[in-house]
C-alpha cells in the first residue's frame, strides 16, 4: 500500500514535468520568429564617431571621464577605417564587458559633403565587421559634429539591411545644414537627409545637443544648422529632444569635454 | 535495509554525529524555521520570472502578454513579496541561528531574543554605506545581498554572535532574569561588533555581503575547456551547499560567445556555432535542471525512495519552484545545505552530466545551444528549446536527468536512514 503511494508521487511529478513541457513543444515552431523579433543581445556597444579632422583617439579623454563618473569601467576599442575599406584596430573589448565604447574614425577625415557621405559608407563597413565579430543586435551611438551626420546617414541608408536595432542616438553640435550661415538656404546634404528620413528606425530615441557660445552658434556651427535636426527626426523616430548647452567650454571643439555634456551622455545615452 | 555499503554506513554515522553537534543543530533548526518564508518567496519569484517577465517560459509559450492580466501591478506585487521574503533571508538566519544557540543554555526568552537581535544588528554593521559613515553624514544601511546569496554570511554571523553570547551567559548564569546582566552582555557585543564593523568599512570599499557575492561570482572567469567547466560546476555546487544560494549568473549567463553563437544561427542557414563548448552551452543547459546540483533529480529520487511524511511534504511544496529551476526551497527544506550525505551527489551529479554533455557536444552527437533560454523552462526542455528543437538534445537531457536521479537515489536513502536514526 505504502510503496504504491510512493510511486504514485513519482509518476505524478513525472506527469507534471511532461505537462509543463507541453506548451514548449507546441510553441517550438514559432520560436525562431519570436527570437528574431524579441531577442536583444546583452552585448550592446556604444559607438562614438568624431567630427571632421579628429582621429579615433578623439574620445580617449571623454571615455576616461565617463568611466570615472559611472564607476563601472567600460573598455574602449578604436577602429580606423582606411580609404580602401580596410580596418585598423587598437584597444580591446574586455570579455565580460557588455557595453564597450567603440570609436570609429576615418583615414580620410576631411570636411565636405562628399567626404561625409564616404565616411558614412566607411562607417557601414566597420559596423558590419564589428557586428560579425561580436554578434550584437542593438546599439547606441554618439556623434560629435559631422560624426552625427555620418551616423544619421548610416541609419537612413544602411541600418535596415543589417537587421540591427538602434536604441539611442545622441548628436553633439551636428550641423544638419552644414556651416551654412543663411537660414533660408538648404544644402544638398540637408535635402538628402530630409528626403530619406522615413528610413530612420521607428524605435530610435534621439537627443541633439547644441553648444551656444555666441547667440547664433558655438563659434563654428550656426545654431540654425543644429536646429534643423527637427526636420529630419521629428515625427520619424520614437522621440526627439533638443538641448542647448552654454557656459564654459561651450565652443564647438570643446563640447565633448564639457561637464554638462558628459552628464547628459551619462544620463541619456548610457 | 541490512545491505548498506561501508560508505553508506560511514556517511550515515557522520550525518548523525554532525546533526547532533550543537552548532549544526542550531543551523538545521533555523533552516526549518525560515523554510515557509523561503518557499513563499521562491513561489513569488517563480511566478514573476516565468509567467510575468517577457523572458519567462510561460509568458512566451502561453502568450501571457495577450491575457488581460494587469501585468505591471502583478510584477510589482510579486517582486515586493520576493524582496520581503528571500530578500531578508540572511537577516532571518542570523537571528534564528543565534537564537537557537542561546536557547540551549538559558530558559529566559528575553536572552534568546536579544541574542537574535544582536546578531541581526551585527550583520547590519558590516553592511552599511561606507561613505555615509566615514563622512559623518546620516548613516545609510545597505540592503543588497542580504538575500539568499547571503545566507552563508547570515549563518556565520549567527554562529559568531550566538556562541559569544552563550559563552558570556554561561559565565554569569543566574536562575532569575537579570536586567543588568542582559544589558552588559548585549551592549558588550554590540559595541564590539560596531567596532569591527567600523574597522571593516574603513579598510574595505564594499559591504561584507557584497564582497562575499563577488567572491561567489569569481568562478565565471574560468576558461571554457573541460577542466574549467568541471571546476565551475564543482565550485558552484560547493558554494550552494554552503548556503550561497540563488542564481550565480547575472543576466542568464550571456557572454560575447553566446551572442556570437546566436548571431551565427540567425544569419546563416544550418547550425554551425563558433563556440560550441562554453559554460552556457554545457553547464547551464545540461546540469542545472531544477537549479544548481540537478535539484530536479534530487526531487525525483526523493519520490522514488519511500520518503517519510515530512520529506514528502517538503518535496511536494518545493516541486513547483524546482520545476522552474529554483532550488532554494528544496535546499533549505530537506536541508541539503551543510548535509554531508547529500553533498556527495550534489557535487557528483552535475559533474557527471557535465562530462557526458561535453563529450556529446564535442563529438557532435548533439548540436550546441544557441537560442536564448527562457526563465523557468522545465529542466529537460531547456536543451530542446535552446537548440531550436533538436530531439537528440532532448534525449541527452533526459539521460542526464535519469543518471542524476540514479546517483542521488542511494544517498537519499541513506539520508532518510540517518534521519530515522537520530
Amino acid at each position: 500500500m505504502r510503496s504504491k503511494r510512493t510511486f504514485r508521487s513519482f509518476w505524478l511529478i513525472l506527469g507534471a514535468i511532461f505537462l509543463l513541457c507541453l506548451p514548449g513543444f507546441i510553441w517550438r515552431p514559432h520560436q525562431e520568429a519570436h527570437v528574431r523579433a524579441n531577442y536583444r543581445s546583452m552585448f550592446a556597444p556604444v559607438f562614438l564617431v568624431p567630427g571632421s579632422s579628429a582621429t579615433q583617439n578623439r574620445f580617449n579623454a571623454l571615455v576616461k571621464e565617463l568611466n570615472k563618473e559611472s564607476g563601472t569601467k567600460h573598455s574602449l576599442l578604436r577602429v580606423e577605417v582606411m580609404t580602401d575599406g580596410t580596418l585598423k584596430y587598437s584597444g580591446t573589448v574586455r570579455q565580460d564587458d557588455m557595453r564597450p565604447y567603440i570609436v570609429v574614425g576615418f583615414e580620410n577625415r576631411h570636411d565636405g559633403t562628399e567626404n561625409i557621405e564616404n565616411q558614412a559608407k566607411w562607417f557601414g563597413i566597420a559596423f558590419r565587421a564589428l557586428q560579425k565579430t561580436y554578434g550584437f543586435n542593438h546599439f547606441s551611438a554618439m556623434g560629435h559634429s559631422n560624426g552625427g551626420l555620418v551616423l544619421t546617414l548610416f541609419m537612413e541608408d544602411e541600418l535596415a539591411a543589417t537587421h540591427v536595432h538602434a536604441d539611442r542616438l545622441l548628436t553633439i553640435a551636428s550641423p544638419f545644414n552644414l556651416e551654412e550661415q543663411n537660414p533660408t538656404v538648404n544644402t544638398p546634404l540637408f535635402n538628402r537627409l530630409r528626403a530619406n528620413r522615413k528610413h530612420l528606425p521607428k524605435q530610435l530615441v534621439v537627443y541633439s545637443i547644441a553648444g551656444s557660445k555666441t547667440y547664433t552658434g558655438d563659434g563654428i556651427v550656426p545654431f540654425d544648422s543644429v536646429n534643423r535636426g527637427k526636420y529630419i527626426f521629428q515625427k520619424q523616430v520614437k522621440s526627439f529632444t533638443q538641448m542647448t548647452v552654454t557656459g564654459a567650454n561651450a565652443n564647438h571643439a570643446n563640447l565633448p569635454e564639457n561637464q554638462q555634456i558628459v552628464s547628459l551622455i551619462q544620463q541619456y545615452l548610457l | 535495509m541490512a545491505q548498506i555499503s561501508p560508505l553508506g554506513k560511514y556517511l550515515i554515522g557522520l550525518e548523525i554525529r554532525w546533526h547532533r553537534s550543537r552548532q549544526i543543530n542550531a543551523i538545521y533548526r533555523s533552516l526549518k524555521l525560515v523554510f515557509p518564508v523561503i518557499l513563499l518567496g521562491s513561489l513569488a519569484d517563480f511566478f514573476d520570472s516565468a509567467w510575468l517577465q517577457k523572458t519567462g517560459y510561460y509568458y512566451q509559450t502561453l502568450d501571457v502578454g495577450h491575457w488581460s492580466w494587469p501585468l505591471k501591478v502583478l510584477r510589482a506585487y510579486f517582486r515586493l513579496v520576493s524582496a520581503g521574503t528571500l530578500g531578508f533571508a540572511a537577516i532571518l538566519l542570523a537571528f534564528a541561528v543565534s537564537f537557537y544557540l542561546v536557547a540551549s543554555v538559558t530558559p529566559h526568552t528575553t536572552d534568546r531574543l536579544i541574542a537574535g537581535m544582536t546578531a541581526v544588528i551585527s550583520l547590519k554593521f558590516f553592511n552599511v554605506d561606507r561613505s555615509s559613515v566615514l563622512a559623518l553624514k546620516p548613516v545609510q544601511w545597505l540592503s543588497t545581498n542580504l538575500g539568499i546569496q547571503g545566507v552563508c554570511i547570515g549563518i556565520l554571523m549567527g554562529l559568531l554572535v550566538g556562541n559569544g553570547y552563550r559563552w558570556w551567559l554561561q559565565r554569569e548564569s543566574t536562575v532569575e532574569e537579570n536586567l543588568p546582566r542582559t544589558l552588559t552582555i548585549t551592549s558588550g557585543w554590540l559595541l564590539l561588533m560596531a567596532a569591527l564593523g567600523l574597522l571593516w568599512i574603513s579598510t574595505q570599499t564594499v559591504g561584507l555581503n557584497v564582497a562575499f557575492a563577488s567572491i561567489v561570482r569569481w568562478p565565471f572567469k574560468l576558461p571554457h575547456f573541460i577542466m574549467g567547466l568541471l571546476g565551475f560546476s564543482t565550485l558552484s555546487s560547493l558554494l550552494q551547499w554552503m548556503g550561497a544560494l540563488g542564481p550565480l549568473t547575472a543576466g542568464s549567463g550571456q557572454t560575447i560567445e553566446t551572442a556570437q553563437n546566436l548571431a551565427a544561427v540567425l544569419t546563416h542557414s544550418g547550425w554551425q556555432l563558433p563556440h560550441p563548448v562554453t559554460l552556457h552551452t554545457i553547464v547551464t543547459v545540461y546540469t542545472t535542471m531544477g537549479g544548481t546540483g540537478m535539484a530536479l533529480a534530487l526531487l525525483l529520487a526523493i519520490f522514488l525512495s519511500k520518503p517519510d511524511a515530512l520529506q514528502r511534504r517538503v518535496g511536494w511544496l518545493s516541486a513547483l519552484p524546482t520545476l522552474g529551476n529554483l532550488n532554494t526551497p528544496l535546499l533549505v527544506g530537506l536541508p541539503v545545505i551543510f548535509s554531508p550525505i547529500l553533498a556527495v551527489p550534489f557535487l557528483l551529479a552535475p559533474l557527471t552530466c557535465t562530462l557526458i554533455s561535453w563529450a556529446c557536444v564535442r563529438l557532435q552527437l548533439v548540436p550546441a545551444v544557441a537560442y536564448p533560454l527562457a526563465n523557468g523552462t522545465p529542466g529537460p526542455l531547456i536543451a530542446y528549446l535552446g537548440t531550436g528543437g533538436s530531439w537528440s538534445a532532448l534525449i541527452l537531457a533526459i539521460i542526464n536527468l535519469g543518471i542524476s536521479t540514479a546517483i542521488y537515489y542511494p544517498f537519499v536513502k541513506w539520508f532518510q536512514l540517518a534521519r530515522r536514526g537520530e
